[in-house]
C-alpha cells in the first residue's frame, strides 16, 4: 500500500480496448501464461515449504480498512450490510486457528480514487497471492516472500521462453534480478536518500508514488522497505517493541520503475493492543466484533504477506501497465466489462 | 410563523440583522436625534459579554497604515481576508457543522449562501448517516452531496471550502472515503478546497456523543450502528445516541496522521469541545499535522442535549481559549457567536476565525434568501468598527491587550 499523491487536476485515464481487441493481442496472451506460470511456481514453493491453501471469503461484515481512500463495496446480505473483501486479512490470522501456514490466491475489490488510473499499477479489481505463517517473525516473512518470488519468477523464465520472447522481455535480465538476495533498506533511509536526492518526500507517511517509481527505477534488484511508521498502515500491522512509532512491516519494492509488487507485516495479535490500533486508525471497533471475539480467545501470532499478482506479472513481463496482464481489467473510475 | 428559536441567543437581534443587514448595527433609526445612548450598566451573558475592547490612545499600527495609504485610515480599511485551516477566506468566519436535525432544514439556503460569500461550511457528522450522502429523503432533509453542490454553485474562484465530518460510528459508513472519491468533489479537491473534520466533540455536551430524536422507523433502521434509548411513552421519544468515541493522546495523534496520510489532498480539521485539557489535545493536533483546532464552547449550540449539559458541564469558551496556544496556528472559536463585537474578543483571545452556528439558522430561517448574508454583513462592518478602533488593520493583529476583564 502506498500513498496517494497530490497528482494534477483530471489525470488521463487509459482508455481500455475492447475484449475482443484485448483479448486477441497476442501480448494479452502471452502476459497470462506468464501469470499462470507464476501462480503456478509460487503455489510449488509454499506447498513444499509446508503451507496449505485455502479460499477466503468473498464478502463478509467487515473487510481490510487499511486502504483508506478507497471505497469499500457494500452488499446487502439479507439486510445486513457486508463488504466485499478488499484484502484477507483478517481471514489470514483467523485461518491460523487450523494450520500453522497458509496461502491463497485471492480476489480483491477496491474503488480505488480514480486519479489511481493513471499510476500503471492500480486495479479496482485485482488477485493477491496472501500467505501467512503462524509463530514467525517479520524477516522470516521476508525470506518467504523473496524465495517465493525468486520461484515463481525463476518457474516463468523456464516455462514461458516463447510467451517473454513475443513480450520482448529478456528472460537473463530476469534471472539477474532474483540471483542475489533482495536487499532491506530502512524506511528512513529511503526517505534521507529521497530528500538526498531532490524529492521532498515526508518523514512521517507512506513513500509517495512518484517517490516509489523513482527509487524503483534506480534499483538493479527488487528490494524491500523496511519499518513503516505508524499512523501510515492497517491496525493489524504490529509496532515494534524496541523502537515505537515504527511498524514491524515491509514493502517489497521492483526495479525498472514498477514499484511495489507486495506488503507485509508481523500481525498485532495482542486483543487489548488491537482495540487500541483500531482507535488509531480511526476505526469503530463494534464493526470487527468476529475478529475481536477470536482475538480475544487467542489467535497466533504471525507474519504474512500480500503479493499483487497483476503487478508481479507486470514486472516480469515487461509490460507498461498492471491491466494488461488481466484478461478483463478494471481501473478506477473506467467503465469496463 | 416558523418554528425555530434559539435559547441561549439574542435572537431578535439576529433575525433584525438577517434582515436589514448592517443598518442593525446600530440603534434603530428613527431614534436618531430623539434619543441619546449609552452603555448598558452590566451587560447579562457570559464571561466573553462581559469582556470589553479596550482601543490605546497611542497607536502605532494606525501610523503605520497612515504611511502606508498616504491618508488618515478609516475603518473601511480594515483588511478582514485570512486564511484559515489551509482555506482563504474574505472574512474570519465559518459556517460551524449544523446537523442532520430537521431545524437544518435551510441547509440548502445556507449553503448557497455561504459559497457565494467564500466563507467555509462544515457539514455535520449526522449528515450522511441520517440524510443520506447522495441526496435527501424530504424537503427538510438534505444529503451530504446536496448541501456540497448548492456550496459549489455560488462559491467564487479562490476562495472558501468545504469541510466534512465524521465521528466514531460514521467511520462505519467511511464518509471520507465516499467523499474523497467522489467526482462531484473534484473541483474542490483540485483546488485545495476539501477538508475532513474529526470531530472528537462539541461544547454544548461534552464527552457524549453525537444525541438526535428519531421515529420508530428510523429507528429499525439504525438498530445496528446506533444506540437507540426509548425516553417515554410514544414513538416520538426514541433517541438515536452516537458514542463519543475513545482518545488518548496516541490515539487522537494518530487518527491525524492516518488523515493527512490517507487524504493528502484534503485538509485536516479537528474539532474539540471545551474539556479541562482542550490545550493539550489542542498542541497533539497541531503537532500531528492538523490544519486547524476548532474548540467549541460551552455556551456552543446544538440540535438537541441534556438540559442538565447545558447549564453544569465544559469549559466556557473563554477560559477554553485561555488554556489554548496557537502559536501561528489555526484556532478557531465558536460558541453564541452572532455578531462582530464577540468575533473580535474571540480573535483576541487567539481565534483566527469563528464559527456560526444557530445564529446561521437563525438569519436562514428568516429570510433563506439573503438572511445570513445580510447578517454577515452587519458583523463584517462591526468588525471592521471595532479592529480599527483597536488601532489594528488586520482581523490577525488583535491580541489579549486588546481585552479588558471586570474585576470579580
Amino acid at each position: 500500500m502506498t500513498l496517494q499523491m497530490d497528482l494534477p487536476p483530471a489525470p488521463e485515464a487509459p482508455v481500455l480496448p475492447s475484449p475482443l481487441e484485448h483479448l486477441r493481442d497476442p501480448r494479452t496472451r502471452a502476459a497470462l501464461r506468464v501469470q499462470q506460470a507464476l501462480v503456478s511456481g509460487a503455489r510449488a514453493f509454499l506447498r513444499s515449504d509446508g503451507a496449505v491453501e485455502m479460499a477466503h471469503p468473498v464478502i463478509g461484515p467487515v473487510t481490510d480498512p487499511g486502504s483508506r481512500g478507497a471505497k469499500q463495496v457494500d452488499v446487502d446480505y439479507y439486510g445486513h450490510r457486508y463488504k466485499l473483501m478488499t484484502s484477507a486479512i483478517l481471514y489470514k490470522q483467523a485461518s491460523l486457528l487450523a494450520f500453522d501456514r497458509i496461502f491463497l490466491i485471492a480476489p480483491n475489490v477496491r474503488l480505488e480514487p480514480v486519479e489511481t488510473s493513471s499510476t500503471q499499477r492500480h486495479l479496482a479489481e485485482f488477485r493477491q497471492i496472501d500467505v501467512e505463517y503462524a509463530g514467525v517473525t517479520r524477516d522470516v516473512a521476508m525470506d518467504v516472500a523473496e524465495e517465493l518470488v525468486r520461484r515463481a519468477v525463476t518457474t516463468a523464465v523456464e516455462e514461458c521462453g516463447a510467451d517473454l520472447a513475443v513480450l520482448g522481455r529478456d528472460p537473463d535480465t530476469l534471472r539477474r534480478h532474483v540471483a542475489r538476495p533482495f536487499a532491506r533498506v530502512p524506511h528512513g533511509e529511503v526517505v534521507d536518500g529521497l530528500r538526498r536526492d531532490g524529492y521532498p518526500q515526508a518523514a512521517g507517511t507512506e513513500i509517495e508514488w512518484e517517490a516509489e517509481e523513482r527509487i524503483s527505477r534506480q534499483a538493479d534488484a527488487p528490494f524491500f522497505i523496511v519499518g513503516y511508521p505508524k499512523g501510515s498502515r492497517g491496525f493489524y500491522d504490529k509496532e515494534s517493541p524496541a523502537t515505537p512509532g515504527t511498524l514491524l512491516n515491509f514493502d517489497l519494492i521492483a526495479p525498472e520503475g514498477c514499484g511495489e509488487l507486495c506488503s507485509g507485516s508481523e500481525r498485532e495479535y495482542d486483543y487489548a493492543a488491537l482495540v487500541t490500533r483500531m482507535r488509531e486508525t480511526g476505526e469503530n471497533p463494534s464493526k470487527y466484533a468476529w475478529y475481536l471475539d477470536v482475538a480475544r480467545h487467542g489467535i497466533p501470532s504471525s507474519a504474512g504477506f500480500g503479493i499483487g499478482l497483476e503487478r508481479l506479472t507486470r514486472w516480469v513481463t515487461g509490460l507498461d501497465s498492471a491491466w494488461r496482464t488481466t484478461a478483463f481489467p478494471k481501473i478506477a473510475g473506467v467503465v469496463s466489462p | 410563523m416558523t418554528p425555530l428559536t434559539a435559547p441561549g441567543l439574542p435572537e431578535d437581534a439576529v433575525r433584525a440583522r438577517a434582515r436589514e443587514g448592517a443598518a442593525a448595527v446600530f440603534p434603530p433609526l428613527d431614534s436618531y436625534g430623539t434619543a441619546v445612548f449609552g452603555a448598558s450598566p452590566a451587560p447579562d451573558g457570559d464571561e466573553i459579554d462581559a469582556l470589553r475592547l479596550v482601543p490605546p490612545v497611542f497607536m502605532p499600527g494606525r501610523l503605520a497604515r497612515l504611511i502606508d495609504l498616504g491618508r488618515e485610515p478609516l475603518y473601511s480599511d480594515v483588511l478582514l481576508d485570512t486564511d484559515l485551516g489551509g482555506f482563504t477566506v474574505p472574512l474570519p468566519v465559518y459556517l460551524s457543522a449544523l446537523g442532520s436535525t430537521r431545524v437544518a432544514g435551510t441547509s440548502l439556503a445556507l449553503s448557497r449562501q455561504a459559497g457565494r460569500l467564500g466563507i467555509p461550511m462544515v457539514i455535520g457528522e449526522n449528515v450522511a448517516p441520517m440524510n443520506g450522502f447522495r441526496a435527501g429523503g424530504d424537503d427538510h432533509r438534505k444529503g451530504l452531496l446536496e448541501r456540497i453542490q448548492a456550496y459549489c454553485e455560488e462559491l467564487p474562484d479562490g476562495v472558501g471550502g468545504v469541510c466534512v465530518q465524521q465521528s466514531t460510528e460514521d467511520a462505519d459508513s467511511e464518509v471520507w472515503n465516499h467523499v474523497y472519491s467522489d467526482p462531484a468533489v473534484t473541483g474542490l479537491l483540485t483546488s485545495g478546497r476539501l477538508g475532513f473534520e474529526l470531530k472528537v466533540g462539541q461544547g454544548a455536551k461534552p464527552g457524549l456523543g453525537g444525541l438526535t430524536m428519531i421515529s420508530e422507523a428510523v429507528a429499525s433502521d439504525l438498530a445496528g450502528q446506533y444506540a437507540v434509548e426509548r425516553l417515554g411513552p410514544g414513538s416520538s421519544s426514541i433517541l438515536r445516541c452516537a458514542s463519543p468515541g475513545t482518545f488518548t493522546d496516541e490515539i487522537f495523534r494518530r487518527q491525524i496522521q492516518l488523515m493527512r496520510n490517507n487524504y493528502p489532498r484534503a485538509r485536516c480539521w479537528v474539532k474539540l469541545f471545551p474539556g479541562r485539557d482542550v490545550g493539550h489535545a489542542a498542541a497533539v493536533a497541531w503537532d500531528a499535522g492538523a490544519h486547524a483546532v476548532a474548540v467549541d464552547g460551552a455556551e456552543g449550540g446544538t440540535g438537541w442535549a441534556p438540559t442538565g449539559f447545558l447549564g453544569h458541564v465544559g469549559l466556557p469558551l473563554a477560559e477554553a481559549l485561555r488554556r489554548v496556544d496557537p502559536a501561528g496556528r489555526t484556532l478557531l472559536a465558536s460558541g453564541r457567536v452572532w455578531d462582530g463585537m464577540r468575533a473580535v474578543k474571540l480573535l483576541a483571545l487567539g481565534a483566527r476565525a469563528v464559527g456560526l452556528g444557530r445564529a446561521a439558522l437563525i438569519a436562514a430561517d428568516e429570510d433563506p434568501e439573503h438572511g445570513l448574508e445580510r447578517l454577515l454583513d452587519a458583523m463584517a462592518l462591526e468588525l471592521r468598527m471595532a479592529i480599527s478602533a483597536l488601532g489594528r488593520y488586520t482581523a490577525r493583529e488583535t491580541g489579549p491587550e486588546d481585552l479588558w476583564e471586570p474585576r470579580s
